[in-house]
């Protein structure tokens, strides 16, 4: 197959051909010959049932697993050669994770923890702190910083989550079932948080099984059986 | 194409300064857990350190009193005669040996036949073990004794029925104070107590005496002036050779009857002999220490299971499989290293506690401390390798998952 040229100005992330098959018998086929491209500034929502590939494709966006065939460009890197080591690199410059369960460390602060995220970027502890910072005052926690995540509500230690995910910066930010442990008014108010961060121009991907939440996206991905089912771009 | 993303591809980087700042947070939130496990090589470390440290200590104390005693003290005595049973010494022995250049002092004791009792009402046979010697008015100065009350025989004295007590004499005789009326019934006489002798770790069994001058005793007691033992200062450098002439000089006619001995080996070999138990207790300690890493290990890995997500989250932030296993490695290194310094420091103490207390001088080997340190940072190592190992080698979609 040839690969498609990369062009000035990459996507942030693109998939080519990506097949995902865990071996088995019979083998299962969690995504099968997908291509999804997606622009800097872009918001996108992929939604799909449980067993769609939803988890393998968080993985493999963010290269957490490598696929069984087909290329991942992040930024306009193949990422098909690299190294363990390099694919650690691409995270720490290229992605920004978002967990359901926000993953905070229970020992640390709000501003601590997101200054996390900068941790293994190379960037000195004292920048790291003005730029943690500066983006929990973005997320609207600057009354929070020195709170330990057990001291914080759902929202607000997914927001901090958020921070940690974009304080470095990255391509996209990869969310994934970001309301899932929120109640409606904080899913409302996170989903605005998203928002607000995307007209700023951060690259926003959601992958979520609630229709409703991906509608709240301004391009949604149909995820079924491993396939793209449906792109509103397309 | 590969060429250029490898030349542009970012980098993951972790300061030494956070790689400690990491390894420390996950002790850090787990406190008391932290401090459990390190105090198995706390307790280790402790009992090293302090067992080394007592018995340097206590060598040196040992080394010390050897030292003031001196090593250069030979002593002289009869021995076993070629199937004719006890022989005695020549008359002229003394005298022979004073003509030994190096040597510079010479003291001689006899044994007396005869018992000894606080009064004249005890009945016989009770004699608490001491026994009675004569002996010469340098005695003293040639075991470098001191006096505990009282003073020595002297030229006066030793010719009157005045007596002198070893230190476990005069305790068996129950007499603690000293008053010109402070006698004992010695072999069916009066003798009066003129001195308490301090203990004479060179020749034990003086302690036991009652010690009379040869005057007395040949006066009191019918003493023929024959010598059973002759105490014999040369100057160190000269030691050895004056040892090897003594038995020929003592007897040139059957100079195998005549046994030399030197009263500080005794003292060496109680050093030698400190030596061996403290390699039992090293072996102990050791076995301590072995416990405490397994410790260590075994909450490694335990941290590792638990914090799986930790773990997950710092892959999708960047972390590389290294640096996932250097935090757990800090992690367990910091736990024994602490744990160490901790027990040095307790061993240290407890050295310098019981020196004090035995009026021992402080010493405290380099070895031991280094020696500490060293084997906790190892120790530390070794058990955290297998739970980094296991951390960094755990695929990041599999530490990501939740329940």
């Amino acid at each position: 197959m040839v690969k498609p040229k990369v062009e000035n100005a990459p996507f942030a992330v693109q998939l080519v051909d990506v097949s995902k098959i865990y071996p088995g018998s019979p083998p299962v086929e969690a995504l099968l010959n997908l291509s999804i491209a997606v622009s800097p500034g872009e918001y996108v929502g992929i939604v799909g049932a449980s067993g769609s590939g939803k988890s393998t494709l968080l993985h493999v966006i963010g290269t957490l697993s490598r696929p069984t065939s087909g290329a991942v460009y992040i930024d306009g890197l193949d990422t098909a050669g690299m190294s363990d080591g390099a694919l650690s690199g691409v995270r720490s410059k290229n992605v920004g994770f978002v967990f359901q369960d926000f993953f905070l460390l229970s020992g640390m602060s709000a501003v601590e923890n997101v200054e996390n995220g900068l941790l293994y970027s190379g960037i000195r502890a004292s920048e790291r702190r003005i730029r943690a910072m500066n983006m929990l005052e973005r997320v609207g926690l600057s009354h929070r910083i020195k709170h330990l995540p057990n001291e914080l509500s759902g929202g607000e230690q997914q927001r901090v989550a958020i921070a940690r995910a974009l304080v470095h910066e990255p391509s996209f930010v990869l969310a994934d079932e970001p309301t899932g442990n929120l109640d409606s008014k904080n899913t409302d108010s996170l989903m605005e948080l998203l928002a607000t961060l995307n007209s700023e121009g951060t690259t926003v991907i959601l992958i979520t099984h609630d229709p409703e939440v991906a509608a709240m996206s301004k391009r949604q991905i149909v995820l079924k059986d491993g396939r793209v089912e449906g792109d509103s771009l397309s | 194409m590969s060429i250029e993303y490898k030349r542009n591809a970012p980098k993951s980087h972790l300061s030494f300064f956070d790689t400690l700042k990491v390894g420390s947070s996950g002790l850090r939130s787990r406190r008391l857990r932290s401090a459990l496990s390190a105090l198995g090589i706390t307790i280790g470390i402790a009992a090293l350190v302090g067992i080394l440290g007592l018995s340097e200590s206590g060598n040196a104390d040992l080394m010390n009193e050897l030292d003031a005693l001196g090593t250069n003290l030979l002593t002289i005595e009869a021995g076993e005669g070629f199937g004719t049973g006890t022989v005695d010494l020549p008359k002229d022995a003394p005298a022979m040996v004073r003509r030994i250049t190096p040597v510079y002092e010479v003291a001689t004791v006899t044994k007396i036949p005869g018992n000894v009792y606080r009064n004249d009402l005890i009945r016989d046979g009770r004699t608490r073990g001491i026994t009675v010697f004569a002996a010469d008015l340098n005695l003293l100065k040639a075991q470098r004794g001191t006096v505990q009350k009282g003073a020595y025989l002297t030229k006066v004295t030793s010719q009157f029925p005045s007596v002198v007590l070893g230190s476990v004499a005069a305790e068996r005789l129950g007499i603690k104070t000293l008053t010109p009326e402070k006698k004992i019934w010695l072999d069916e006489k009066w003798f009066t107590v003129v001195g308490i002798l301090n203990p004479l770790p060179l020749a034990a069994d003086l302690d036991r005496a009652a010690i009379i001058g040869y005057k007395s005793a040949e006066k009191f007691l019918n003493h023929d002036g024959s010598v059973d033992k002759i105490y014999v200062r040369a100057y160190p450098e000269h030691i050895l050779d004056v040892r090897s002439v003594m038995a020929a000089t003592v007897n040139p006619e059957k100079p195998e009857e005549v046994q030399v001995s030197r009263a500080s080996d005794v003292l060496e070999a109680r050093a030698a002999a400190n030596t061996t138990f403290t390699n039992l207790f090293v072996g102990l300690g050791a076995v301590a220490l072995l416990v405490g890493g397994i410790g260590i290990a075994n909450v490694m890995v335990i941290a590792v299971m638990e914090r799986r997500n930790e773990i997950g989250l710092r892959r999708a932030l960047g972390a590389t499989k290294f640096h996932v296993a250097i935090q757990f490695l800090t992690e367990s290194l910091l736990l024994s290293s602490i744990g160490g310094v901790v027990g040095i420091i307790a061993g240290i103490v407890v050295t310098a506690t019981y020196s004090v207390f035995r009026e021992w001088p402080i010493v405290m080997p380099e070895y031991a401390v280094l020696g500490g340190m060293v084997s906790s940072i190892v120790i530390g190592g070794v058990a955290g390798f297998y739970p980094a190992l296991r951390a960094a080698n755990m695929p990041p979609t599999e530490a990501l998952r939740t329940r």
